[in-house]
């Protein structure tokens, strides 16, 4: 068995994804997993993938191309979940689909085969990073600081920022802003009317995101009122609010501390 | 006029959101709409909310009253005239900046504006439109907007605050005229109606003037929706769906919500309640509706003059499906979607999964499970390739005792807590960005 150890991107998958079918080793006597996964196999040789961004784009792009722009997303927002065996389970997903031996008709259809077993875990996982990512789309907060920038922490549990990068670039095109995500370590930065980019393994000075504006306390303040105001005594459900507001996104948030 | 002079921003904010608070409606979806650049918002389809309140509904829209003052005396509202409390009115400038301030900081995805009488309808809604007009030219928001209609403003006045709105409602209020007599006297169903239907056609003339000019103005492209109050008269179930369903088919109403009533004011008309107010009910009415809007029920399927209410032990879905056990077990690699769509347990995305993964080969009960389905309701009515998951009864008493032991699922997919896409999760975020098409981060 020989394994391919790539880095936790989508790009570092796609480059293990490349040169594991390239290699010529047959699919049965090959596996991809990422080099941040900690159990390693004792008999088994292993293979660094250095991140290659022509190898991915060419994954990309032939995905797209014969398992269609559906698959593709599922496989793309699969590719970004926190579950450690994904670059496998995309690896066997797409030796099903890219195979010459798959008719075009099928492979586009191939995502929607719940009765496979990677297929399956693709499917959830893309389904449970788009729900998170959903989630932080909602629940993102921003401070207005000293210099205007619009500045918010999230810790999320996958990479959810190339998924929420595009959604709050057309909301403010002509805002400043940065989403740090402090369990990833990474930054989602917009500069007015410049497009969106982000900086991984990248934390802003501490301080800086505490000097606020003038009237960030003002805003505060009324927010949290209002979301005080706006609940209807008779109809109070805190285990219901519980349930659609859970306490790991609360701490981060204006209303929420 | 009797307003109360020199109040904060923060009195003001706290009075009429707190008036605002017994209008339920607070989705922010029907509209998909991207950013122009130029300025600041953009809207999606499937509605955002952004935070939720302590009784466990969804906020998404800074909802709030323009002003609390009102001339009318509607018997079941806070703000009727003849009720002693304070009276407060925003200026046009203050709406837009919170708005403004507030949808920077992502803690909105719009703005819900309803407003009390100041001395007349005319009057008032001009006031809407002026503080939509400069939300809209003056700060170029594009986020979503939510404007209430006050009846018996000019139509024109109406039209023109359409065509910078997003959605547009009046509320009904009660269900029936006679109901609507008693306890609103200066409003009759004619006056609420009239703007409701004028709102429907300026929608159909600007979808085919959109037709043409692809670029023409959009006259409340979410759509319209309305309100009624239950439990404050002795209307049944049967009536308030039914008046329901005549609004989405004649007036094609994009929502109607339900809103148990809460005693706010003391008047001899009106119900005391001494079990609270009817919050089960309500439920049940959400149900049902969202059998009619996404499951091809009518309204006469589920109730009937012999049977005008709901069960309150059960939902209205397992209830039907009890009532109707000769169309069941259905048979889940054949039975087409709307069939489907009839089982309890299967919603519509879990239906168009099984259809979908069927063409791959035929399903299992594990495979169901996958698929989204809920096995402990759907077991009773279904096979797979010919087979039950374990041999059951097809009996009713049987089936029932069953169901009523597993724990109903909470709320969650009605009406005003959280908003739920009918879409997978893949497909909600929209397509992959642009700049990602490649692959993952530049
Ligand atoms: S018109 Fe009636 S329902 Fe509306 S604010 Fe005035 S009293 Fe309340």
């Amino acid at each position: 068995m020989i394994i391919f150890q790539c880095e936790d991107s989508v790009d570092g998958i796609f480059s293990a994804v490349y040169d594991a079918w390239d290699s010529g080793l047959g699919h049965a006597n090959v596996a991809l997993r990422l080099q941040t996964q900690a159990d390693l196999e004792l008999f088994a040789e292993y293979r660094m993938v250095p991140t290659d961004a022509d190898k991915a784009k060419k994954v990309a792009r032939s995905v797209r191309a014969k398992m269609g722009m559906d698959a593709y997303q599922t496989i793309w927002q699969a590719a970004l979940s926190a579950d450690p065996g994904k670059a496998e389970h995309i690896y066997r997903v797409l030796v099903r689909g890219m195979s010459a031996r798959t008719p075009a008709t099928e492979a586009r259809r191939l995502i929607w085969g719940l009765q496979d077993k990677d297929v399956c875990r693709i499917f959830e996982l893309s389904r449970r990073t788009g729900n998170e990512a959903r989630r932080y789309i909602e629940f993102v907060r921003f401070r207005e600081l000293e210099n205007g920038v619009l500045y918010s922490e999230i810790q999320a549990e996958n990479q959810v920022l190339p998924m929420i990068g595009t959604h709050f670039a057309d909301r403010f095109p002509n805002e400043d802003f940065m989403i740090y995500d402090v369990g990833h370590n990474d930054c989602l930065i917009h500069g007015r009317a410049r497009p969106w980019f982000i900086l991984r393994d990248t934390r802003p000075q501490p301080e800086a995101g505490e000097r606020l504006s003038e009237h960030e306390q003002e805003m505060q303040q009324l927010w949290r009122n209002f979301c005080r105001s706006i609940s209807i005594e008779a109809r109070e459900n805190r285990r219901l609010q519980q349930q659609f507001w859970p306490l790991k996104y609360r701490r981060w948030m204006t209303e929420g501390q | 006029m009797r307003l109360a002079e020199g109040k904060s921003i923060y009195e003001k904010l706290e009075i009429l959101s707190d008036a605002a608070k017994y209008d339920v409606a607070c989705t922010s979806s029907g509209v998909d709409r991207g950013g122009s650049g130029r300025g600041i918002g953009n809207c999606s389809a499937a509605g955002i909310c952004h935070s939720f309140s302590a009784d466990g509904r969804c906020i998404s829209l800074l909802k709030i009253l323009f002003t609390n003052e009102c001339v009318f005396d509607c018997r079941y509202c806070v703000n009727r005239s003849s009720n002693d409390i304070e009276r407060v009115a925003f200026t046009p400038e203050e709406v837009c900046r919170l708005t403004i301030e507030f949808y920077r900081r992502n803690y909105i995805e719009g703005l819900f504006l309803s407003s009390g009488v100041l001395r007349n309808p005319a009057y008032t809604m001009e006031l809407l439109y002026q503080t939509l007009r400069k939300l809209r030219q003056e700060y170029h928001f594009e986020g979503y907007i939510h404007v209430k209609v006050i009846p018996g403003a000019p139509q024109e006045l109406i039209e023109r605050t359409g065509f910078l709105a997003d959605r547009m409602s009046v509320n009904l209020e009660l269900p029936t005229a006679e109901s609507l007599r008693r306890l609103a006297p200066h409003k009759s169903r004619q006056r609420i109606l009239t703007p409701m239907r004028q709102v429907q056609l300026a929608r159909r003339a600007n979808k085919n003037e959109l037709a043409v000019f692809r670029n023409a103005p959009q006259f409340v492209p979410a759509g319209q929706s309305t309100q009624m109050i239950i439990g404050a008269t002795p209307e049944n179930d049967f009536q308030i769906l039914s008046v329901a369903e005549s609004l989405y088919r004649k007036f094609e109403l994009k929502r109607v919500f339900y809103s148990a009533f809460v005693q706010v004011t003391q008047d001899a008309l009106l119900p005391s309640l001494p079990g609270g107010p009817p919050f089960l009910r309500e439920h049940r009415l959400y149900q049902a509706d969202w059998l009619l809007r996404f499951y091809g029920f009518e309204a006469r399927e589920l109730l009937s003059e012999a049977h005008p209410n709901f069960n309150v032990f059960l939902d209205p879905k397992c209830d039907w499906a009890l009532a109707h056990l000769e169309r069941f077990p259905v048979e889940i690699n054949r039975a087409d979607y709307d069939t489907l769509l009839r089982v309890p347990g299967i919603g519509p995305k879990s239906a168009r999964r099984i259809v979908r993964a069927r063409r791959m080969g035929s399903l299992d009960f594990p495979d169901l499970k996958k698929a989204g389905v809920v096995l402990k309701r759907a077991i009773y009515f279904i096979t797979c390739s010919g087979r039950q998951m374990y041999p059951l009864k097809m009996e009713e008493d049987f089936i029932l005792r069953n169901l009523l032991q597993s724990r109903e699922t909470a709320p969650a997919e009605t009406a005003t807590y959280r908003q739920l896409s009918l879409f997978d999760a893949g497909q909600m975020l929209g397509p992959v960005p642009p700049q990602l098409l490649q692959t993952g981060v530049q």
